[in-house]
């Protein structure tokens, strides 16, 4: 007679967290959504030198103001320009304004967020009364100061819109962190013998991650309309590169004659935002792990 | 000069010894430990005992120099442990010890585990902190100590995460980890409050084989007389801060001295037939701001008299059994009163 092996099913050993987030964001159709809104900008982007398109700066006198044509699709802008060319462009420099602003936010704002929540006492109040200050200045108000200090730039515009939506990732960071460093399992991290430095970032990061990833994903899009705004006055993208802000600031001009002008770069705008925040939403269910 | 457990020692010098322990809250008017004095020895178990308030848990934390600063502090006292006195120790010293030497388990494992961190990789990190070890060592000692506290198919189980697990398997796991760095010390607080009686007997049995495999100390902090009964070598009974009566547990079942303990021990229902009522302890615990000068049980004593408004020491019995009552022993105090 042989004994009954115990060993446990494998099946059931395999699901994971990072696979049941992928499974449940999948499941999730309007995030779905967004996701492919959001990933179809992005290969047009970064396709953007090897796709069959105009030169986005090349101007054609014979083809001002054009209509949208079998020769250019979404038409011409007012120097001859064609505007798929110059969207599909465009896109790069809205999306890298999105990303590398919030990365600038985030990089700089959860570490501070950090150290504010979990060392508390006058730390807490130094970084906690800056970001009250530059929190009550409103965000765009407070992009358009820095990036005119600055100087007009795509990459200056980066640096203003990160710093101005950097407050929130303090404030958020620092809530998180308070609610979990009161848990059992960080004061379990200093009862095995580990430093500040190892609690906070195995430990403390980890578990307030998720809600950073969220508003990451929800400040892109606010990111980009901000990047839209600075460039819609003159402080962002500098011509005759093109980006949607810039060229919806030259479509106003024409509003009557070319508003094809005027659509595109403001439909791009619409749907990005609109992928961005769809995306967010669906990540935010996500990856939560406690919830099946 | 012995700064590490000497082998050489006579084997019943006790892992840790603390004298006169007391520790207040900030702005409180009463200690909320008073000159609480305990020793735990080679392979021992001594149980701590007392109601929900009575500073059980707050000496465990103050020992481990795990209080929270700013909230409380130790007034006096030493803890004396492997030569050091935990309670002058620099926090970088203690934090060399917690998770190697001394480890604790905490009452909580539904909270107490790291939930976005795999179960294998938080057993391996306490083994990294304090060992010269590899990643896969680490791994590998965390599947053995999985396998050493019975989780069933320990291999697979190192992948998951906390969330994938019942309260009495993260108590093993919890186990594990106290367990991974074979400690001198185990303090566990209230190991099993937050789980049903079943699994109950069964993280109580198994604390009691891998203690019984590793001789370390064990300290365990406790409400429930069940357990103490199970476990325990030795009890200390303490109400409102101080230390009532300390002894084998024998002694403390059998013949308990001080009024609280034979309160305590009348209280505890048992099987079989009914005589009466269940005993109780008439009043409350009396609040942090209107303790007594004296005993601190006076006020709810039924033999209370006019010398208890002088706090009794805790007096010699028996073989290594001590109550803090004047009328202890209990014999010679009625015989006192007949005669």
């Amino acid at each position: 007679m042989s004994a009954v092996t115990s060993a446990a099913d494998p099946a059931e050993e395999t699901i994971r967290l990072e696979s049941r987030a992928w499974k449940k964001l999948k499941a999730n159709k309007s995030a779905l959504f967004g996701f492919i809104i959001v990933a179809f900008f992005v290969g047009i982007a970064v396709a953007a030198p090897v796709l069959p398109i105009a030169d986005p700066v090349a101007t054609d006198w014979g083809a001002v103001r054009k209509a949208p044509s079998a020769a250019h699709w979404l038409g011409t802008d007012e120097i001859g320009r064609d505007i798929l060319s110059r969207m599909i462009w465009g896109a790069q420099a809205s999306l890298m304004a999105g990303v590398v602003s919030v990365l600038i936010a985030v990089l700089i704002g959860v570490p501070f967020g950090l150290l504010s929540g979990y060392f508390g006492g006058w730390t807490d109040q130094a970084i906690s009364r800056v970001t009250d200050a530059l929190l009550a200045t409103p965000f765009l108000i407070l992009a358009i100061a820095l990036a005119a200090f600055l100087g007009p730039s795509l990459t200056n515009a980066m640096i203003a819109i990160g710093l101005s939506a950097m407050p929130i990732f303090v404030r958020l960071t620092r809530g998180q962190v308070l609610s979990v460093k009161t848990e059992d399992y960080v004061e379990g991290a200093r009862a095995i013998g580990l430093s500040h430095f190892a609690i906070m970032s195995r430990y403390i990061l980890p578990n307030v991650f998720a809600p950073v990833l969220v508003q990451a994903t929800l400040t892109v899009a606010t990111a980009i309309i901000a990047e839209a705004s600075l460039s819609f006055l003159g402080l962002g993208q500098q011509a005759p590169a093109p980006s949607w802000g810039s060229m919806l600031n030259v479509a106003k001009n024409f509003m009557t004659q070319a508003p094809w002008m005027a659509w595109w770069p403001g439909a791009a705008i619409f749907l990005v935002v609109l992928g961005f925040n769809l995306l967010g939403d669906g990540l935010r269910d996500a990856l939560d792990p406690r919830e099946s | 000069m012995p700064t590490e457990a000497p082998d050489n020692a006579p084997q019943n010098a006790p892992v840790l010894e603390v004298q006169d322990l007391s520790l207040r809250f900030k702005g409180a008017p009463a200690n909320i430990v008073d000159g609480l004095s305990f020793a735990v020895r080679p392979g021992e178990t001594l149980c701590i005992v007392g109601e929900s308030g009575c500073g059980k848990s707050v000496t465990a934390l103050s020992l481990m120099g795990l209080l929270p600063r700013g909230v409380a502090r130790v007034m006096s006292g030493t803890a004396i442990f492997g030569g050091q006195d935990l309670l002058a120790l620099p926090q970088r010293a203690l934090a060399d010890l917690r998770g190697d030497r001394i480890s604790m388990i905490f009452q909580e494992p539904m909270t107490s585990l790291n939930p976005s961190y795999r179960i294998g990789d938080q057993i391996a990190e306490i083994v990294l902190r304090h060992r010269p070890v590899t990643r896969t060592q680490a791994r590998a000692r965390a599947q053995e100590m999985l396998e050493r506290v019975k989780i069933p198919a320990a291999s697979n189980r190192l992948d998951d995460y906390p969330h994938e697990l019942s309260g009495g398997m993260r108590q093993r796991v919890m186990i594990a980890m106290a367990l991974a760095n074979d400690p001198v010390l185990l303090i566990a607080d209230e190991p099993t409050t937050a789980l049903d009686v079943t699994i109950q007997a069964q993280i109580i049995d198994l604390i009691e084989d891998l203690q019984k495999e590793s001789g370390t100390a064990l300290i365990m902090i406790t409400h429930d007389l069940g357990v103490v009964a199970e476990i325990a070598d030795r009890v200390c009974v303490m109400y409102a801060g101080r230390a009532v009566e300390e002894g084998p547990v024998a002694a403390i079942f059998d013949d308990p001295q001080h009024p609280y303990t034979i309160g305590l021990m009348s209280s505890v229902p048992s099987v079989g037939p009914r005589s009466g009522r269940l005993a109780t302890i008439g009043g409350m615990v009396p609040a942090i701001d209107n303790m007594p000068d004296g005993c601190r049980f006076a006020p709810r004593c039924p033999f209370a008299g006019p010398r208890c408004d002088i706090a009794p020491p805790l007096a010699e019995l028996g073989p290594s059994h001590r109550a803090a009552c004047h009328y202890a022993p209990l014999e010679s105090a009625f015989a006192e009163a007949a005669g």
